[in-house]
């Protein structure tokens, strides 16, 4: 959690300092974020609650518990992006040039989470007799952790000494392209992976499909400009 | 880059992704599976043998069956202490559902002398073990307390919860996943 937190402070911060590059001032920037976030934090308790109504209706006052884990991630998610989606058309921000300026944010939360993953031990590799396997959960695994945050680290370095595209929304794309390609890749490695059709790694699926979306979005843009 | 060349492009790499995807297939089922026991979410819970301070035995593996709460404290711990009646009131009310608590004394880093008054000042009904070497402790790779660990009736660890105190909410809504 702490590097995640440690993560989300660097990449606002290096965010900052391009966004101008990007049409966005900084106020705004730092409004957007932090209306998102505190939608994020709201939203992931109201989204958790309304999928365990039962539980409370007979102890109510779990709704303020400081538990974090009564917390819905993918409601969150949601809340954040609606809330910033409409800060953004009420402030007059463009949609594409404040997804570019906060390409650094992403691209910094990605690695914190490789970071944080290592730390707790979570999203672990299967078992391996590599050398650079790791022991892990008493199996010498793939170091997918590892794996993880060094390849967002690539991602990240390639983004940021790329030379500036001023066609809106591209950089956001590719760094969601690379992202998702990695995680193709990656969760091949993975020890924890949801099963589907006969061995089918589900995230794999998922991450092909979102790979296809961006390509789709990627061209849109292009012929936009 | 013209615009034939790129979808050209984008379709290799869909293609090899595609690819990827089908031959790192894991046709054996061999992801965590709960092969393995380990204290962590997907692995079967590492079984383990203790007794109360009445001498009566447990050993988790013949709780198979039933959705357990493995919850480690000791009487030191505020949010330990915190989170016991919540825990007590959970137990009550699923017992009959095939819910069992589990409340192992980290012993060996306590004063065994303070256990018997714990459960009598909070009234607790449910098995209290005692872990007088730290062996169940170390299996269980303890980091701090209290540490929580919510298993369900197949013996797979569906979660772990470091820290405290827990709330009666977070409690139902975990008991009520292994009760299924």
């Amino acid at each position: 959690m702490l590097l995640l937190f440690a993560a989300a402070w660097i990449g606002l911060s290096l965010a900052e300092k391009r966004a101008e590059r990007h049409g966005i001032s900084r106020d705004d920037l730092n409004n957007i974020t932090f209306y998102g976030l505190l939608a994020f934090v709201i939203g992931g308790r109201i989204s958790f609650i309304l999928q365990n109504v039962a539980a409370f209706t007979k102890s109510p006052i779990g709704i303020i518990s400081i538990n974090p884990d009564l917390f819905d991630v993918f409601g969150a998610l949601a809340a954040a992006f609606i809330v910033a989606f409409v800060y953004g058309q009420r402030s007059g921000m463009s949609f594409w040039h404040t997804l570019d300026a906060l390409t650094p944010f992403f691209a910094v939360l990605a690695i914190g989470s490789g970071l944080s993953h290592l730390a707790a031990g979570t999203a672990f590799g299967k078992e391996t007799e590599l050398p650079w396997g790791i022991n892990l959960w008493n199996a010498t695994r793939h170091p997918t952790q590892i794996y993880e945050t060094l390849a967002s680290l690539l991602i990240f370095g390639l983004l940021w000494f790329k030379k500036h595209d001023p066609r809106p929304g591209i950089l956001f794309l590719t760094f969601s392209a690379l992202t998702t390609g990695l995680q193709l890749f990656i969760q091949a490695f993975r020890g924890d992976n949801t099963l589907i059709f006969s061995g089918l790694r589900q995230e794999q699926v998922i991450a092909w499909v979102a790979l296809a979306v961006c390509f789709a979005l990627i061209e849109y843009r292009i012929q936009k400009q | 880059m013209q615009k034939s060349q790129r979808i050209i492009l984008y379709l290799l790499i869909l293609i090899a992704g595609a690819s990827w995807v089908v031959i790192s297939a894991d046709t054996s089922g061999a992801t965590t599976s709960g092969a393995i026991p380990a204290p962590q979410a997907g692995f079967a819970a590492p079984n383990f043998t203790l007794k109360t301070p009445d001498g009566t035995s447990y050993t988790l593996a013949e709780l198979r069956g039933q959705a357990v709460l493995i919850n480690l404290w000791a009487t030191w711990c505020p949010p330990c202490r915190a989170e016991m009646p919540a825990i007590e009131r959970m137990y009550q009310e699923y017992k009959d559902q095939g819910f069992i608590v589990l409340g192992l004394n980290m012993t060996y880093q306590d004063d065994p002398l303070k256990v018997a008054p714990f459960t009598q000042e909070y009234s607790l009904t449910f098995p209290i073990l005692l872990d007088e070497t730290g062996d169940v402790a170390d299996i269980y790779q303890l980091r701090s307390l209290p540490t929580s660990l919510f298993i369900g009736r197949d013996g797979i660890i569906q979660e772990v919860i470091v820290g405290g105190p827990m709330s009666e909410a977070l409690l139902r809504t975990r008991i009520e996943q292994i009760l299924k």
